[in-house]
């Protein structure tokens, strides 16, 4: 297998993953509007929850330390990554998730993400601190016992499978009442409640089901790369999606796809072939995260909802046979 | 027709913001099926008042009462689903959401909202959808509207803002309609056109409690009136009357404007 075919098949799988956490996103804050400065914190949650359920128990003497160690089979470490995700999502959400004020939201987000940063980082009997955990086992691979390049085009098909599936999900909750109500919040929340939504509970499930994307986004991108740590998961990680987010334009999902494509396949990418300046190793995610800057100024300026903005809902009109009355309507009956 | 049970009971009602009383010791009841206004001039805890009872805040000491049950401190989404549905003093249209999306959110008991429903049986919400687009095209085009139904909100013009916040509220089935002022900054003509809605919805069955500065509307269609002024209830009954009552007269309304109102 080529070189090129491998180097394709990676930006494919960073794509499918990146997809996933970007409608993830577009759950919370695109459909119900909830500033999570922290949606990282979930993918990392996915990603370490996989990591320590597929991994065996830890060896003694390798000196990578981590909790669980339940060596369990595909998909099922997947699944745990994303529920556990989810999990911490209705907690964060139960303390967050104030039904007057959004911004004390994202103030609570970003604080409890930075916290469980540095307690994932210096609790290292949890996920092996900042070394992180590594030697994770590649899913299925213990069935289809392929080599490195034949297994990465073979993750295409592991993530696609999730990626679909999710797809269905993101796609009918945007389609359904609730995402309708949800959108409603979005806009105002004091009146969907005074229309009788419950919109803490909706905003709540809005933020579980956002969280549960990013656990399966980080539990395949653990299974991907076979190892993880807190580099990649710190705050301008969240930066990142939220710019695809808002390139791509919030509400929308194939938004998501482009947002996703032009961040993680170009501008991405085209940073790697920047000539490198020697002894500066924070240069190159430095200048990565410069030129996404610049793309989402670029875009906000002359698409302020983004590229593929918010499509508007339609609904096939069956309706009683009378057209609309154009005289009457203007002359509703008066009290005699 | 009035009955005897009032659907709304406000008992010694009242809220402060810091040093300021704003509801104080408020008590007044409207009955069922009631056109009933509450006036005063601004300042007087109105909207406040319209919060308490819709649950947007919640009062210092009080009781509220509707249909017999104490909804007291109850959160704005268990009160409107009881059937008490408010609208706000400034137009709040979701404003990306497009007209029919506006009134379609609005509707009581959507099975589709359920988490189940959305995800793995979308076809449930999609029927119960069919029928809710009727429903609100029929109201849509009863207001005026129909030909904005596809357009988001945020584009219509001040007035439609106006009809589109008496369909919405329409379609969450109300017993008991609590508006903020519904005519405020509205044209004469569109004026009538809201009176016309609102006597027959009233006829319709939905009671109605509005506050209103537009007394001429109010004397004409409102068959109780409550007066409040500095936070508490200053005098009730029907305009007619209210007009010669001195207090009303020295708090609010002020020869000139009884005189050109009446005239
Ligand atoms: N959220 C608030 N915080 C502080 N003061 C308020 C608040 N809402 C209303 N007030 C004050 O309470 C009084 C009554 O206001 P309001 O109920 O809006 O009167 P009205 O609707 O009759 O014009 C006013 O003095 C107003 O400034
Ligand atoms: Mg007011």
């Amino acid at each position: 297998m080529s070189a090129v075919v491998f180097y394709i098949a990676t930006i494919v799988n960073y794509f499918f993953i990146y997809n996933i956490l970007a409608w993830g996103l577009n759950i919370q804050f695109g459909y119900a509007g909830i500033l999570d400065f922290t949606y990282i914190t979930f993918m990392a949650t996915g990603a370490y929850i996989a990591g320590v359920t597929s991994l065996g128990r830890q060896q003694p003497g390798t000196g990578v330390v981590y909790i669980l160690g339940w060596h369990l089979p595909f998909p099922i470490p997947i699944l745990l990554g994303g529920l556990a995700a989810a999990a911490l999502g209705l907690v964060i959400g139960l303390v967050a998730i104030n039904r007057l004020r959004s911004d004390y939201l994202a103030i609570v987000t970003l604080s409890v993400g930075i916290i469980l940063y540095s307690l994932v980082g210096n609790f290292t009997n949890l996920f092996d601190g900042f070394n992180g955990l590594v030697g994770v086992p590649e899913p299925l691979n213990g069935q289809v016992h392929l080599g490195v390049n034949t297994y990465t085009v073979f993750y295409i098909a592991v993530a696609g499978f999730f990626m679909a599936i999710l797809w269905v999900v993101a796609h009918r909750l945007l389609r359904s009442p609730l995402g309708r109500t949800m959108r409603a919040i979005r806009e105002d929340v004091d009146v969907a409640e005074a229309f009788g939504k419950n919109t803490f509970r909706i905003r709540l499930w809005a933020m579980v089901i956002g969280s549960f994307f990013a656990g399966i986004g980080g539990a395949l991108l653990i299974g991907f790369i076979g190892a993880f740590s807190p580099d990649g998961w710190s705050t301008q990680e969240t930066f990142i999606i939220w710019a695809i987010l808002l390139i791509g334009g919030r509400g929308n999902l194939w938004g998501s796809v482009l947002g996703s494509f032009l961040v993680i396949a170009l501008l991405s990418e085209a940073t790697r072939y920047l000539p490198s300046i020697p002894n500066n190793a924070f240069l190159e995610p430095a200048l990565r995260n410069i030129v996404i800057g610049a793309g989402l100024i670029v875009v906000l300026r002359f698409r302020p909802r983004g590229i593929l903005p918010e499509r508007k809902a339609t609904f096939a009109e069956v309706r009683a046979p009378a057209p609309p009355r154009e005289s009457a309507r203007l002359e509703p009956g008066h009290a005699d | 027709m009035p009955t005897d049970a009032p659907i709304l009971e406000i008992d010694n009602l009242s809220r402060r913001f810091g040093g300021l009383q704003a509801v104080d010791d408020c008590s007044f009841s409207i009955q069922e099926g009631m056109l009933a206004a509450l006036i005063g001039p601004n300042g007087a805890g109105k909207t406040t008042l319209v919060n308490l009872v819709a649950g947007a805040l919640s009062p210092n000491s009080g009781h509220v009462r509707f249909g017999g049950l104490d909804i007291t401190g109850w959160s704005p989404h268990r009160i409107a689903a009881r059937g008490l549905v408010r609208t706000f003093q400034i137009s709040r249209e979701w404003a990306q959401l497009t007209v029919l999306e506006n009134l379609l959110v609005a509707a009581p008991d959507q099975r589709g909202e359920g988490i189940w429903n959305a995800i793995v049986r979308p076809s449930v919400g999609r029927a119960q959808d069919r029928e809710l687009v009727a429903q609100a095209l029929d109201s849509l085009d009863a207001f005026g509207l129909y030909a904005m139904r596809n357009e988001y909100a945020a584009t219509l013009s001040g007035g439609q803002k106006r009809l589109l916040e008496l369909a919405r509220a329409v379609m969450a089935r109300p017993r008991l309609l609590l508006l903020d002022e519904p005519m405020a900054g509205v044209n004469p003509a569109l004026t009538d056109q809201l009176a016309g809605h609102i006597e027959q919805l009233r006829r319709g069955g939905i009671t109605f409690l509005l506050v209103e500065h537009n007394l001429e509307f109010v004397e004409k269609s409102c068959d109780h009136v409550v007066v409040m002024a500095l936070g508490r209830t200053l005098a009730t009954g029907v305009m007619g009357d209210l007009r010669r009552n001195p207090e009303v007269i020295g708090a609010y309304l002020g020869g000139e404007s009884v005189a050109s109102a009446a005239g």
